[in-house]
């Protein structure tokens, strides 16, 4: 029998770039979103949780980075903090480290900008071809593994709001057939213009408000035994990812908590050993369904709640990786303790609900 | 995850198959397009096309949302959602089976895509240009998500115990989506998987690839010494997957068993394909699947017709094959259909082993001598297969190769 | 025949600086002939890059069998001349 585990993980988060600011932003309770200059922004929203001062020749570097969007350079930047605890596997046998990266729609920003410079320019062919292939999805997880030399499977994951989660479940079936010794799994999401108009228009009245956040979560995922021989501490036990649609006969609650029922189950945990409960919190009324499934699945139980989107916005994408390094950042330099665990959920307003769990010790 | 070890991996079927493309809407129809060595090709109607010097594609025409959508308004989902969601339909229908069946099952769908509803997108920009971003619409807003593709079988099916995973590793990502499929199923995570891929013909990136200086001016000609690029294309290919024990339960026809795949990354250019790093991601294949490189009877090439990626995709077959087995690209009649190309491909290999014979690669004159490959030139090649292989690349090189196998007993 | 548009000064400045922050080298890092692709790492997609952003800020057509000249400033110099004259002769 072995197990996968979370044994390192980095995060950019509208804290800051890297752990410590969202450890630290979490354990002082403090609230990121903050005004938008609107000189800077033409958007329809007040407020935002960006990333601070991030741009991709400060983080990433001058070189090579003349046409890196936003959600590349996030995602290259997060992925690069995380490749230093497996450099020298990395190194060795680049093949055999698998990058799974979830994505929105990849930059709507990019695919946009390249369609109106088409539609505006004096030719329809006036645009910049070195843009072009940022406005194919899998440009942040392609061009991450062209940093960092990361040659196994790399896989771009999409799922609205459940991204980061389908990602992770995406990894672990990668993984059990046999396609890489370790994954490198997570999420990114940009804030744009662009991204923000569409969600300004697609959303549905009475979440309209909630301002958009970004960031960036990954998380590097081996077998126990790998973690103990390379010195790296095993953060969380991979316990089981669930999903269920609520269209049907369920609505969101009754589907989430079957879900819940369901991850325990497989994972073998006891509902009492919650610990932590990471929800999305996402789509108005959905948020107040999330976790009354979650509180449904776990009677009598009062684990620390951790609601990431009234700090950080709407982090789309990014949301449910962002919320599992939140349970980390938690949970603190050992990660989860043993017996305990940790449940991280999400309801998509496209109608699937899922979630995962994770163990200690 | 706790693995099981005692249990023993399953043997994955292909039962069930959905196509839409430019020579033919259902596995029938596409079946008698690919052996009669049709050709999609057409002016495109997607978007005004003026000021380009050519503009040609592979557009599906004939596709009625309402025929082949039931349960959801075609309105509230973009042209790939509704491609990948028929063509769901018709691999559920083609598989005997109803929606009601995979309800009661636990099922993973997994659709890939390069583009997901960038047609909804371009759309999108030009209100924007014309009328300001106040004036978006809020349903195109909606549906210009890429998680729909998958998300859209679901409710189009209804189902209920079921992952929606949406898979955009761009032009290979329809292996991706069955590959993922066939782990799942395989390992016994759940009991049936559509997986597959779909695209929507668009603006933004016909003129990526014009202005790369890769689109063809009238037809796609892989491995032609004269070839002179890719046609973008559109469509929907989705598999229907279930273990041998599943299929044989329910006396269900059996088009090919999945064998395995191997999935790799180039980390190397953006857009330029690597043939040392391929021919890699074929070996992982052959070694996942349990071949060796003498047991396979054709490729089914990415075969793009670019100058770069054919001789690329040729030497890289050469360096890993004694013998180089006879190599298509049904690119060459239904275009560079983007995410849905791999798993219409992967469609035609499944038919192909069924019906016995090695789909042509048409339009096409003379071998490039640098690409040295039998192309099976025009007219389709009647064969006895029992493995067969099928290659995707995309940007960044992520390259996906996927094995399908005629059905065997257990020995 | 070909006619060659005697470029000004200022034209062939814009030129370098388009060039200059495709391949991000400073300018003083180029010469007139110091070669895109074996002296400033170019690939084929900054070539490409270098002919359309030439196309736009001139407002011409560059063929793309022009690229084999378009390898150093000089050779660029010489090929937007052409074009633009090129351009000139079709409106008058």
């Amino acid at each position: 029998m072995s197990s996968l585990v979370l044994s390192a993980w980095s995060a950019i988060s509208p804290y800051g770039v890297g752990n410590a600011p969202l450890r630290n932003g979490l354990a002082e309770g403090r609230d990121a979103v903050a005004a938008l200059d609107r000189d800077l922004h033409e958007v329809p929203f007040q407020q935002a949780a960006l990333v601070p001062d991030f741009t991709a020749a400060r983080y990433v570097g001058k070189k090579g980075t003349r046409t890196m969007d936003r959600v590349t350079a996030l995602a290259v930047t997060a992925v690069g903090n995380l490749v230093e605890s497996v450099a020298e596997e990395l190194a060795a046998r680049p093949e055999q480290t698998a990058l799974v990266l979830g994505t929105g729609s990849g930059s709507v920003q990019s695919i946009m900008d390249f369609t109106k410079d088409s539609l505006s320019g004096e030719r329809p062919y006036h645009v910049e071809p070195a843009r072009f292939p940022n406005t194919v999805m899998n440009r942040a997880a392609g061009q991450s593994a062209i940093w960092h030399r990361i040659k196994g499977p790399n896989t771009t994951v999409a799922g609205g709001s459940l991204t980061g989660l389908l990602a992770l479940s995406y990894a672990l079936r990668l993984h059990r057939g046999g396609h890489c010794a370790r994954v490198l799994c997570g999420a990114a999401e940009e804030f744009s213009a662009q991204r923000a108009w569409l969600e300004w228009h697609g959303r549905a009245d009475e979440e309209r408000e909630t301002p958009l956040g970004e960031g960036a979560a990954v998380f590097l995922i081996e077998p126990a035994e790998d973690a103990a021989a390379a010195g790296r501490t095993a953060l969380a036990r991979v316990g089981a990812t669930r999903f269920r649609a609520y269209r049907g006969t369920d609505g969101p609650r009754e589907a989430l908590t079957a879900c819940v029922r369901s991850a325990l189950d497989t994972a073998g945990v006891e509902p009492g050993a919650i610990r932590f409960v990471a929800p999305l919190g996402g789509g108005g009324k959905l948020a107040a369904e999330e976790e009354q499934a979650v509180i449904d699945a776990l009677p009598g139980v009062h684990p620390e709640w951790i609601r990431m989107r009234e700090r950080i916005g709407d982090t789309s994408a990014a949301a449910t990786a962002l919320q599992l390094a939140a349970v980390l950042a938690t949970a603190g330099e050992q990660g989860l303790g043993p017996g305990e665990a940790a449940l991280v959920t999400g309801v998509e307003r496209d109608g699937q609900v899922g979630c995962a769990v994770f163990t200690g010790g | 995850m706790v693995y099981e070890e005692e249990q023993r991996p399953r043997r994955v079927v292909i039962t069930g198959l959905g196509a839409v493309t430019s020579i033919g809407l259902g596995a029938p129809t596409f079946l008698a397009g690919l052996k009669s060595g049709r050709s999609g090709v057409k002016p495109i109607t997607a978007f005004d096309t003026t000021g380009f010097a050519h503009a040609n594609a592979c557009e599906v025409t004939d596709f009625v949302p309402g025929e082949w959508i039931h349960h959801v308004d075609p309105e509230e989902l973009g042209r790939a959602t509704q491609f990948s969601v028929a063509a769901a339909n018709m691999a559920v229908a083609d598989a005997g089976l109803t929606a009601q069946d995979l309800r009661e099952r636990r099922v993973l769908v997994s659709v890939g895509t390069t583009d997901a509803e960038s047609r909804d997108l371009d759309t999108l920009v030009g209100t924007q240009l014309e009328e300001g971003p106040e004036r978006l619409s809020p349903g195109l807003a909606r549906r210009a998500q890429a998680g729909r593709l998958s998300s859209g079988i679901v409710r189009e099916l209804g189902l209920v115990d079921v992952e929606a995973l949406t898979i955009p590793t761009a032009c290979a990502a329809g292996n991706y989506a069955i590959g993922s499929g066939f782990d799942a199923i395989r390992h016994g995570e759940v009991e049936a998987a559509l997986c597959g891929g779909a695209d929507a013909v668009c603006r933004k990136t016909f003129t990526g690839f014009y202005r790369l200086g890769t689109i063809a001016p009238e037809v796609c000609q892989p491995f032609d010494v004269d070839r002179k690029g890719i046609l973008t294309g559109e469509g929907a290919g989705v598999l229907l997957l279930e273990s041998l024990e599943s299929a044989l339960a329910r006396g269900a026809r059996i088009y090919a068993e999945v064998l395995g795949y191997g999935l790799n990354c180039d980390a190397h250019h953006p857009v330029a394909p690597d043939q040392d790093s391929l021919a890699r991601c074929m070996e992982i294949a052959h070694r996942n699947a349990g071949v060796a490189q003498e047991d396979i009877d054709f490729i089914s090439a990415h075969g793009t017709g670019t100058r770069a990626n054919d001789v690329t995709e040729a030497g890289a077959i050469r360096q890993v094959f004694d013998t180089p087995p006879p190599t298509v690209s049904i690119k060459s009649m239904i275009g560079h259909s983007m995410g849905a190309a791999s798993a219409l491909a992967a469609a035609a290999c499944a038919l192909a082993i069924t019906e016995g014979f090695i789909p042509p690669t048409v339009n096409h004159r003379e071998t490039d001598p640098e690409c040295g490959l039998d192309c099976v030139p025009n007219e389709a090649r009647p064969a006895v297969l029992n493995v067969v292989q099928n290659n995707a690349l995309a940007f960044a090189g992520n390259n996906a190769v996927l094995i399908l196998g005629r059905m065997k007993e257990a020995a | 025949m070909t006619t060659t548009n005697e470029l000004n000064a200022e034209d062939r400045a814009r030129i370098k600086g388009i060039i200059c922050d495709i391949l991000e080298i400073e300018p003083d890092e180029m010469t007139d002939t110091s070669r895109f692709k074996e002296d400033h790492e170019a690939d084929s997609m900054g070539a490409i890059e270098i002919l359309s952003q030439l196309e736009r800020a001139f407002g011409t057509d560059i063929d793309q069998a022009e690229l084999s000249r378009m390898v150093d400033l000089d050779g660029v110099v010489t090929v937007v001349g052409e074009a633009v004259a090129a351009k000139l002769a079709r409106a008058n």
